[in-house]
Formats: C-alpha cells, sequence, structure tokens
C-alpha cells in the first residue's frame, strides 16, 4: 500500500514535468478534427447527409457560421436556442435547488421519512428524465412549464437526498457546539449543519447540474419551443445532420464548461475547509 | 503510512497498479515496446474497418438479386392517394408484371408506410427504400445535403388548408397575431407554406421575434389539441383538414387561397439515384403504374375513394367517412405534373428559412425524360 502510494506521488511529479493536461485536451481534440477531416474532407468517405465535413458546403463551420453570426430567420437559430436553453436550466435548476434544499432538510429530521421517501425519490430518480415528458405534456400543455417540471423533477432529487445525508454525516462535534453556543431549530440548519455539509454537497450539485442538463435537452426533443433540444429535432427533420452535429458539440462544449467550473469551485471550498492539502 | 492528499484518487492509484506492473514486467516490456501501440492501432484498425464498411454498403447493390423487390415510401394520406390506390389496385404490381414475362426474376413492390414524413426521409437516407411518395419540402432538404434522389413525376397538388379551432376566434390570417398555430412537421411542405404565409400577412413567429406560436404536431395529435384548446390553428394535409373540419373546426384558408391559387406540389414520386441508375426499367414500369393510378383517381374518384379508404383503415386503423374523403380529395389535386415554378420558389423560401445552406441543383434533381418517356408509350 505504502509503495502504491509513493509510487502513484512520483508518478505525479513526473506528469507535472510535462505538458499541462489541458494543452494534451487541445492536442487530443486537434487529432480527432483531423482524422474527421481526412477522413470526410479529404476522402470523401462519407456524404453530407451522413456526416458533416468540417468546411464547405453543408459542414460543421458553416452551421456555426450561421447558427451564430446570420440574422433571422435564415441564421441565429443556435445562438437564439442556446440563450433560451441556458434561460431554462437557470430558472429550473434554480428551482431544483431551491426544492431540494427544504426537501432533503426535512428528510434529515427523521429517519422513518429518509426511509420511505427516499425510496420514493430513488425510484423516481431511476426513471429517465425523458419517460416524465409525454406526462407533463398532458398536465402543462406545450409550453415552458412542461420542460420546467421535468428538469425540475430531474435536479431536484440528488440534491434532497445529498442533502439529507450529508447533515446526518455532520460530525456530532458540530453539532453539540452549535447546540452549546444556542443555536438551535432552523438557525442550527442553517448556520451549523448545512455550512458544515457544503463540501459533501458540491459534488452533489455537479450531479444534480448533469442529471438537470440531460433532462432539459430531452425535454425540448419533444415539447416544442425553442432550444438545443428542438434543434436536434428540426436538423432531424430538414436532413441538416450537420446542425445536429453542431448540436450535439454545442451541449458537450457547455456540460465540460459548467462542469469545470463547479468542479474548480468544489476544489475552492475543500480547500477553504481543510481537505484539500496541495493544488 | 504516507499522508493523503488529493492526488490519491481512484484514477491515480489505478494508474499506480498498472506502473507497478509493468515494472514487474519491465524488460518484457522494454523488449517488446512496440505492445504499447497496440491500443492505438486497434482504435485505427476498427476506424478503418468502419469506413471501408461504409463504402463498400454505398458501392454494393441494395436489393438482393434472388428475389426481386421495389420498396416504396409513402404516408397515409389522402395526398399520397396515388400511392394508395396504386397498391390497393395493384397497379404497380401489374406494371412490374409485364416486365417480368421479358425478365425471369419476379418482381413485386413491397410497401413501407410511415406516419411522419421525417422517418421517411430517415429511411431513404440509410437506403432501406428505394422509391418515395415525399412532399416537395423534404425532397429538396435531402437534395441540397448531397442525398442522392431523383424526382420523377408530382403526385399531388394542393390538399392542405389552414383550419383554426371552434371558438378561437380566428376568421382571417391577420388573427392568426399572437396564436398558436401548428404544422405536421419542421420543415416540411405545410410549414414553409404557412410561413410564407405569415410574412405575406406581415406577421412573424417567435423565433423570429413575432409573436405567432409556433409548434411541430403529428396530424393525429392535432385532433386532440384542438379538442383541449391548446392549439388555435393549423395547417394541415387532407384527409386532416376535413377531419378537424367535421369536429367543428373552420377553414380560414381553403386549398387555393394558402398559395399561389392551389397551383404548388405537395407530394412528389422520387426515385433513388443507385436504384435509377441500376434498374431503370423497373423504375419505368413503377412510374407506368403511377401514371395509371393517378388517371384511376381523376376518372374513377367514388372506386378510388373505397381504396383509399381501405388503405389508411389497414395501416392507420382509423375509419375514415366516404363524405369526409370526398371532401379531402375535392381539395386535393391528384397528378403527375408539378409546376416547376412553384418548386422553385419552394426551395426559395426554405433556404431563406435556413433549412437548407445551399441552391438545390434542379438539373440533377429533376428528370422529367422518364415520365415523359411513360407516357409516350402508353
Amino acid at each position: 500500500m505504502e509503495g502504491l502510494i509513493e509510487n502513484a506521488n512520483t508518478y505525479e511529479k513526473q506528469a507535472k514535468k510535462g505538458l499541462p493536461i489541458w494543452v494534451w485536451n487541445i492536442i487530443s481534440l486537434g487529432v480527432f478534427a483531423l482524422i474527421w477531416f481526412v477522413i470526410v474532407d479529404l476522402i470523401k468517405i462519407y456524404k453530407p447527409f451522413q456526416i458533416p465535413p468540417l468546411f464547405g458546403e453543408n459542414s460543421i463551420t458553416q452551421e456555426i457560421d450561421f447558427g451564430f453570426f446570420k440574422a433571422a430567420p435564415e441564421g441565429g437559430a443556435l445562438l437564439n436556442a442556446l440563450i433560451n436553453s441556458l434561460k431554462r436550466i437557470a430558472v429550473g435548476f434554480s428551482a431544483a435547488i431551491a426544492i431540494g434544499f427544504v426537501v432533503g432538510m426535512v428528510l434529515s429530521t427523521s429517519s422513518i421519512l429518509r426511509g420511505i421517501i427516499g425510496a420514493w425519490l430513488t425510484g423516481i430518480q431511476s426513471v429517465p428524465s425523458i419517460a416524465f415528458v409525454p406526462l407533463a405534456l398532458i398536465w402543462f400543455g406545450l409550453n415552458e412549464k412542461a420542460v420546467l417540471f421535468v428538469v425540475i423533477l430531474e435536479g431536484f432529487i440528488p440534491v434532497a437526498l445529498a442533502i439529507s445525508s450529508s447533515i446526518i454525516n455532520v460530525s456530532p462535534t458540530l453539532r453539540t457546539a452549535g447546540r452549546t453556543l444556542g443555536a438551535s431549530g432552523l438557525a442550527l440548519y442553517l448556520k451549523v449543519l448545512l455550512p458544515a455539509s457544503l463540501p459533501n454537497l458540491t459534488s452533489a450539485l455537479r450531479t444534480a447540474w448533469s442529471f438537470a442538463w440531460r433532462a432539459l435537452i430531452g425535454a425540448e426533443l419533444l415539447a416544442s419551443s425553442g432550444g438545443l433540444g428542438k434543434m436536434l429535432e428540426t436538423g432531424r427533420n430538414t436532413s441538416n445532420i450537420a446542425m445536429v452535429m453542431t448540436t450535439i458539440l454545442m451541449i458537450g462544449f457547455l456540460g465540460i464548461v459548467m462542469d469545470t467550473a463547479m468542479r474548480a469551485w468544489e476544489t475552492t471550498i475543500r480547500r477553504n475547509y481543510g481537505l484539500e492539502v496541495n493544488s | 503510512m504516507p499522508h493523503l492528499d488529493s492526488s490519491f484518487t481512484p484514477f491515480t492509484q489505478f494508474r499506480a497498479i498498472i506502473k507497478l506492473e509493468m515494472q514487474k514486467n519491465h524488460h518484457w516490456i522494454k523488449k517488446h515496446h512496440w505492445i504499447r501501440f497496440f491500443p492505438l492501432s486497434g482504435g485505427v484498425a476498427l476506424l478503418l474497418w468502419l469506413a471501408s464498411s461504409s463504402y463498400s454498403q454505398g458501392q454494393s447493390t441494395q436489393i438482393p438479386a434472388a428475389k426481386m423487390v421495389v420498396r416504396l415510401g409513402f404516408l397515409p394520406n389522402v395526398t399520397h392517394g396515388a400511392a394508395l390506390v396504386g397498391l390497393e389496385r395493384g397497379f404497380f404490381n401489374k406494371a412490374l408484371a409485364n416486365l417480368n414475362s421479358a425478365s425471369n426474376p419476379a418482381v413485386t413492390v413491397v410497401p413501407r408506410e410511415f406516419a411522419v414524413g421525417t422517418a421517411l426521409t430517415e429511411a431513404f437516407a440509410a437506403g432501406e427504400i428505394d422509391m418515395a411518395y415525399v412532399g416537395p419540402g423534404p425532397a429538396i432538404n435531402g437534395s441540397s445535403r448531397g442525398m442522392p434522389l431523383v424526382v420523377l413525376a408530382g403526385a399531388s397538388n394542393a390538399g392542405a388548408v389552414l383550419m383554426a379551432r371552434k371558438g378561437s376566434g380566428i376568421l382571417s390570417y391577420k388573427d392568426l397575431a399572437g396564436r398558436r398555430v401548428a404544422v405536421p412537421a419542421v420543415g416540411n411542405t405545410q410549414e414553409i407554406t404557412l410561413r410564407k404565409l405569415l410574412w405575406d400577412n406581415q406577421l412573424k413567429t417567435q423565433a423570429e421575434g413575432g409573436d405567432v406560436l409556433l409548434t411541430a404536431l403529428p396530424p393525429a395529435e392535432i385532433t386532440t389539441a384542438f379538442s383541449v384548446d391548446q392549439l388555435d390553428a393549423a395547417l394541415v394535409p387532407e384527409p386532416w383538414g376535413a377531419l378537424l373540419e367535421q369536429q367543428g373546426a373552420t377553414v380560414i384558408g381553403s386549398e387555393k387561397t394558402i398559395w399561389r391559387g392551389g397551383d404548388y406540389p405537395t407530394t412528389l414520386l422520387i426515385v433513388h439515384q443507385d436504384f435509377l441508375n441500376q434498374y431503370p426499367d423497373l423504375v419505368r414500369a413503377m412510374l407506368r403504374g403511377h401514371v395509371e393510378a393517378v388517371q384511376f383517381i381523376q376518372n374513377n374518384p367514388a372506386k378510388a375513394r373505397t381504396s383509399i379508404g381501405k388503405e389508411i383503415l389497414s395501416i392507420t386503423k382509423k375509419k375514415i367517412s366516404d363524405p369526409i374523403l370526398k371532401r379531402a380529395l375535392e381539395r386535393t389535386q391528384i397528378s403527375y405534373d408539378y409546376n416547376l415554378v412553384a418548386l422553385k420558389e419552394y426551395a426559395e423560401i426554405n433556404k431563406k428559412l435556413g433549412y437548407a445552406r445551399v441552391d438545390v441543383d434542379f438539373n440533377q434533381m429533376l428528370q422529367p425524360s422518364f415520365l415523359r418517356d411513360v407516357l409516350a408509350n402508353r
């Protein structure tokens, strides 16, 4: 075991001497693009309606150009969809966090509640979000509410479960110290238990975000309002595989950006709490 | 035990184990250092295999030689009436049988019905269909993206109406402002027509910064959406317009008033370029069947309605009464001719809407010579 850890440490040190990892990320992206370019653009094995080329007619770059830099109705759709989706995820995710906090705090008060409601939540969580879309469409109609319902439903569960479990796992010393200093009831939760469980919550929030993001794209695919999910459907309907591919790239790119940001936040918090030593 | 820090994640542990293992077999690895390229070479091999297999797929014949079939794609709509009548009354198989006497293998039609045009176009792109009845919208979109399709003939003109829900208060096009309007699918023929109609009436969709909320709904769901007040108006192909009318909806745009006085193609007969190159005789025979079906509908509307009703019933399990079919067929002009100017205008609007990025090569897409041949040699 000790040998292993020493080995891991030396390996880390060796890695640090070389290029930083983000440079490798960019290089790997470049290699991928190059393979794509050679196979699709140069050798032309695939037709534009099968795999779109990177440059020229019906290409990814043309789609980006139209989607972001041209005016409506001809272009601008991708930018518009992006803004719509981000707005929705902002509203949906905030609501999911708020609901998740309340539900999680209630659950943390009683082990019986945790047992009963927790099982329900786990059950709902294991149903793919897209399965709720038809229900949402019938309950709320073809509108924003249906999409938000699915996003919130998918986003609040990881938050609620994480809050209830991390509040229970707060060190009894902190709980006793808080009580001794006069905190009780809601104040004990808000001033002692929640801040103490924050490091555990950050990773749950990250999970919740990725759940909510996927739920959003899935719901947008079926519910009829402008958004990245809808772009996939439009691309499909108009045989525009370049649009589908560009939208997929956008969704993935946004996922990476959000994940990196939240990871950085998580690291900061963990370091502030003295849970991380180096870096 | 040394202190645990953040660098000690399961991943670093995994790497450490691998490194240990590699040290254990250090000499072996050093001697056979090429072994490290195994995963990479595997990936390259996989890519090459994928590339070569898809390449050869594009080259190979698309139908088994032993038992020849023509796979025909269509939708169970009145606007696809020629397909429905041609199949139900056996015009296609008869035309193919005449050909069979000359050549040995028996060729038959395999009907491939779809609920919406999108799925049909996808199947066509994947090479699962040889010939198909599609709207000009999907045909233009596909062709502009290099889909190997050729338009042989028209199948129907007009046949789409703009319906308003009972109690919606919509009386004219202008009243569509701020309302929820549906078309069967994004980028389909009806959407293009509706967008043109909105532009002509100084209306804009929400996506363009206006106030008309345009939604895409399969026609069968439009009926439901009307009944629960989720939708105010819809531009639909027949028989859906007549069905909505029977349920109390009103016609605000007839098949003639919505665009070009009704002189616009709604359905075209297309063929896969590879299939056309390989089996031009089969394509001519199918085209003969198509022309006969069209003429049958023109000359025997009552019998044609029975055939259309039967086919729709067997595919959708939905019975459509004869008066509704009659009304639907009156609004649809079944014809093998199509207006080229209207088709080009479609392509223009389509590009303006951002559905196609490049112009369509009409010289390549339209090949009217086959239809001329068939009509001349009857």
